[in-house]
């Protein structure tokens, strides 16, 4: 393999390249196992092998990728590559530079896993998703049950013309349940341990068996027939709790995505949006309130932003985005690093595959633990609401306006849970709405999430990223029944 | 153009045990993206790829593979991989098999030869066109966007026989114009695709995004329920979403789509024709589906009448109807979404722009929405926000941009407030032209903005 990765970077420095850097995967492994109301869903396993190739003028970047693991292959795609970002160059009148950071050679990393999820056999996993899917119809108003697995295996080698090179081999899992009550159009959704899929992580197949999906499956049906005959959740300005997962989208959407380097600098302008933050709101700028603590960390055990070097060979790192409040990082490359003047990449530069080029891509961007429980966090609510588990998410272009709805509501009355509500709907304005925080869930509360389908870039990439959060309070938000 | 099956195909169908029926397609995919950001070519990307996908049934169940190996070695792995995947799947009693080559004949349809072999070279000239437009119209502007450009060939097989394929050619190209530093700032959209590179002028795309362009600031907007006109754009997010809601095979299925309690009757007014329509040069072309059906007109709304939902052979069969052409690759994730229209066309009206903004007293114009998701699938409730050109109108004129608004709206609501349809229609598409809505603007008069945000 390291003959192909020389022969692409070789190819793109002789057609006028002044960098390459080449990342083989051979082979990304996909497996996905679903049921639905007992019937098979898709069942699927993949096997995807290729090379892609990047390459660097004084100017502009090209990439050219093919789905081939042969020296041709990483030829081809280095020259093409070359001619492209020759070709860019003409758009260009300013240089572009990346940050010199330490280089790694032959750099070994490897998820850490007890039971390899490839090994399990089929039939066994077939076996519980059956189980736990079944498990969910317990009355006739659960219409859709479904009950879902996925792994993905990349053996992956990258090598650049700096002389970095690594090889790595990660693994995510992830599963979950979901039952749909419909009755008279009200259709109502449950899912365990999240919604989209369940929950996800870097390890093995001890992890999915540490969900005990099928033990959940009943509770999670009763939760949707519930759901139907639950009142419509009030609408008002009211005190907010938040559970773990949808604090984790919370995160993920009005805080990992602004600070995204590559979005502020307008890099992404024309799909995904920019960002309400500028370079200078670095170590300025309040973000929330003094309890709001953000770091990003690709050194997180069991993440799925975990890793040993990122697709330009930068070693993962641990990197505060918020601290007391305020912005005092972003998630950067070595391009956009240096665009700012910053000395090093924070290593977040991933790649969906082989076939798509590296952007900034959130790592495990965590909100950190406070001091609270949950009893703690809602004992002095007189009126509020407590929301679980995502059902929909919205934001505007730079990040600041925002809608999100949840599956399940449960009143808050005199410092107590109370009733459950249907279709919850909040929203808010990003500064404000983390500047309303005034109590976070202390490390009982809080959980590493697993978000397998974080979408940027043109072509589209998947990116799968980890959030850590507890629970939170936040006070005087604007809260729906949808 | 001549149907055929690539030799591997008919190799590994001869490899199946002799228990096993299959359908498997070859996906052979060129594809240039040209992107570009502050005014500069930025991502230029390029890529190759052949993709097999393999489904097989035995005794009575279904298991999917797919590879990007082609070798003797990786070929076997393949059927290996889905028939330990079948031997493992609960039963699909109600699935009938996969179909024979009898009946329907696929037609040929239009494709772009130099569309697909168009250079590197040509594609990154193409993105400066577009920046070039954007500049000459709005100079010192920030100039975003991309031009997508490449073709695809989809070759399917079973051992029933059927054997087909289809090639695809496309250009999709968007540009969006913005003066972030004006307080607070303004920008400007403009997209479109074809199957010909020469029918689509990235140049003229730069030179309508400046034109769409606020030039004053935009000023705050109060939430609430407006006459709107929407340009195609916005009306293709609606169209999408209601695709995959109200016309989705799964959705039908499973009694969560909006419009299952609705088929057969008059929901929305005579103006409103909505067909799924593959053939058609006015979308991107394909003549089969990803199990080798032929493609053929389907109605979805006829003059206000709700249309049945699309379906595949599984689908199909669960419901215990006959497959409507809309298979989608059956493996995750597509096989998890089931089949939906993916070349929805409406039926243009008589109205210029002008003309549905002269029919309104006060209202909002959309130029596109962004982030759009579903709120309530049973009632085809969705949000997102408006983006890149939103204006009050008054009194019949489009009287000041406005700051954008957050939308909580049901589809549904909208279309059955439809007063008029345009009669110039756009091609909307993704980026690979997988998805294809082509719809002129409209004017409802009932959509609900339910917050604004900063700019």
């Amino acid at each position: 393999m390291d003959d192909l990765i020389e022969t692409g970077i070789q190819a793109a420095l002789r057609a006028g390249a002044r960098y390459a850097d080449v990342r083989a995967i051979a082979p990304l492994r996909y497996e996905h196992l679903a049921v639905r109301n007992g019937e098979a869903s898709a069942l699927t396993s993949s096997v995807r092998s290729g090379v892609g190739v990047r390459a660097r003028t004084d100017r502009a970047w090209g990439f050219a990728t093919a789905a081939e693991l042969t020296r041709d292959a990483a030829r081809s795609s280095g020259q093409l590559a070359a001619r492209l970002a020759k070709a860019a160059s003409r758009s260009v009148d300013r240089p572009l530079a990346l940050t010199s950071d330490r280089s790694v050679r032959g750099g070994v990393y490897e998820t850490s896993l007890t039971v390899d999820p490839f090994e399990v056999p089929r039939d066994q996993k077939v076996e519980l998703l059956v189980r736990a899917e079944k498990a969910l119809h317990v009355e006739s108003a659960v219409k859709t049950g479904h009950a879902s697995y996925e792994a993905w295996e990349e053996r992956k080698w990258f090598g650049n013309s700096e002389g970095s090179s690594y090889r790595s081999r990660i693994v995510h899992v992830g599963a979950g349940v979901e039952a749909t009550a419909i009755e008279n159009g009200n259709v109502q959704q449950r899912s365990a341990p999240n919604s989209f899929g369940g929950d996800y992580r870097q390890g093995g197949w001890e992890f999915i068996e540490s969900l005990g999906l099928p033990e959940r499956s009943p509770e999670v049906g009763r939760e949707a027939v519930a759901l139907l005959h639950a009142r419509r959740c009030p609408t008002g300005s009211t005190t907010l709790v938040l559970g773990s997962s949808q604090l984790a989208l919370q995160v993920h959407e009005s805080v990992g995505h602004a600070t995204e380097l590559d979005r502020i600098l307008a890099m992404e302008a024309g799909y995904a949006g920019t960002s309400f933050l500028t370079p200078k709101d670095l170590g300025r700028l309040k973000y929330g309130s003094l309890l709001m603590n953000i770091v990003a960390d690709a050194t997180e055990p069991g993440g799925l932003g975990t890793f040993g070097w990122d697709d330009e060979g930068v070693p993962a790192r641990r990197t505060p985005i918020v601290r007391r409040g305020r912005l005092v990082g972003a998630l950067t490359s070595r391009e956009t690093a240096a665009r700012i003047g910053l000395r090093h990449s924070g290593a977040t530069s991933r790649a969906e595959g082989f076939h798509r080029t590296p952007l900034i891509r959130m790592t495990n961007v965590d909100l950190q633990p406070g001091d609270h429980s949950f009893p703690e966090l809602v004992e002095g609510v007189r009126d509020g609401v407590y929301l679980e588990t995502n059902r929909s998410w919205s934001i505007d272009d730079r990040r600041l306006n925002f809608q999100f709805g949840t599956e399940a509501g449960f009143r808050i009355r005199k410092g107590e849970v109370a009733e459950l509500v249907r279709n919850p709907l909040y929203a808010g304005m990003t500064p404000e709405f983390w500047a309303s925080m005034d109590a976070v869930g202390n490390r009982s509360t809080w959980h590493l999430w697993g978000v397998p389908n974080c979408g940027k870039g043109q072509p589209g990439q998947t990116a799968r990223v980890g959030h850590g959060a507890p629970m939170a309070r936040f006070r005087r938000v604007a809260v729906r029944g949808g | 153009m001549a149907s055929s099956t690539g030799p591997a195909l008919e190799q590994l169908l001869s490899q199946l045990p002799q228990d096993v029926a299959a359908d498997v397609r070859l996906v052979e995919q060129r594809w240039g993206t040209m992107r570009f950001a502050n005014g500069v070519i930025h991502q230029p990307h390029l890529e190759r790829s052949r993709d097999v996908s393999l489904r097989v049934l035995t005794d009575g169940r279904l298991g999917t593979a797919t590879t990007s190996d082609l070798s003797l070695g990786g070929i076997a792995a393949l059927i290996a991989s889905a028939v330990a995947t079948a031997r493992v799947a609960p039963r699909e009693p109600r699935f009938p098999g996969f179909p024979s080559p009898d009946g329907d004949r696929a037609r040929g349809v239009a494709f772009s030869e130099a569309t697909a072999r168009l250079s590197p070279e040509d594609q990154v000239l193409l993105a400066q066109g577009a920046l070039e437009g954007a500049e000459s119209a709005a100079p010192g502007s920030r100039v975003s966007g991309v031009v997508n450009v490449g073709s695809e060939q989809l070759t399917v097989a079973n051992t029933s026989g059927r054997r087909g394929t289809t090639r695809r050619s496309v250009i999709q190209s968007s540009v969006l114009v913005e003066r972030p530093e004006a307080r607070p700032p303004v920008s400007g959209w403009s997209e479109s695709a074809h199957w010909r590179a020469d029918r689509l002028d990235p140049e003229e795309l730069g030179r309508a995004a400046a034109a769409r362009m606020p030039r004053d600031p935009p000023e705050p907007a109060k939430p609430g329920l407006y006459r709107t006109v929407l340009l195609g754009s916005a009306v293709s997010d609606l169209l999408y979403m209601l695709g995959y809601l109200g016309f989705g095979g799964h959705a039908e299925e499973e009694g969560w789509s909006c419009l299952k309690r609705h088929r057969g009757e008059a929901l929305f007014p005579k103006i409103l024709t909505l067909e799924d329509d593959a053939r058609t040069p006015a979308t991107l072309p394909q003549s089969i589906d990803f199990e080798g059906l032929a493609k053929r007109t389907t109605p979805l709304v006829s003059e206000g009448v709700v249309g049945e939902a699309v379906t595949d052979l599984v689908t199909a069969a669960r419901l215990g109807r006959s497959p409507s052409g809309h298979g989608l690759p059956p493996e995750a994730p597509f096989g998890e979404w089931g089949p939906i229209p993916t070349r929805v066309l409406m039926k243009p009206g008589a109205a210029s722009v002008e003309d549905l903004v002269r029919d309104t007293r006060q209202g909002i114009l959309v130029t596109r929405l962004h982030y759009v998701r579903v709120v309530d699938p049973g009632k085809s409730v969705i949000t997102g926000m408006t983006r890149d050109g939103t204006y009050r109108i008054e009194h019949g004129e489009v009287a000041a941009p406005i700051r954008n608004l957050r939308f909580t709206e049901s589809i549904l609501r909208v279309l059955r407030g439809l007063e008029a349809v345009g009669k110039a229609r756009g091609c909307f598409a993704d980026e690979r032209g997988f998805s294809v809505v082509t719809c002129p603007p409209i004017l409802s008069r009932s959509f609900r903005f339910t917050s604004s945000t900063l700019f």
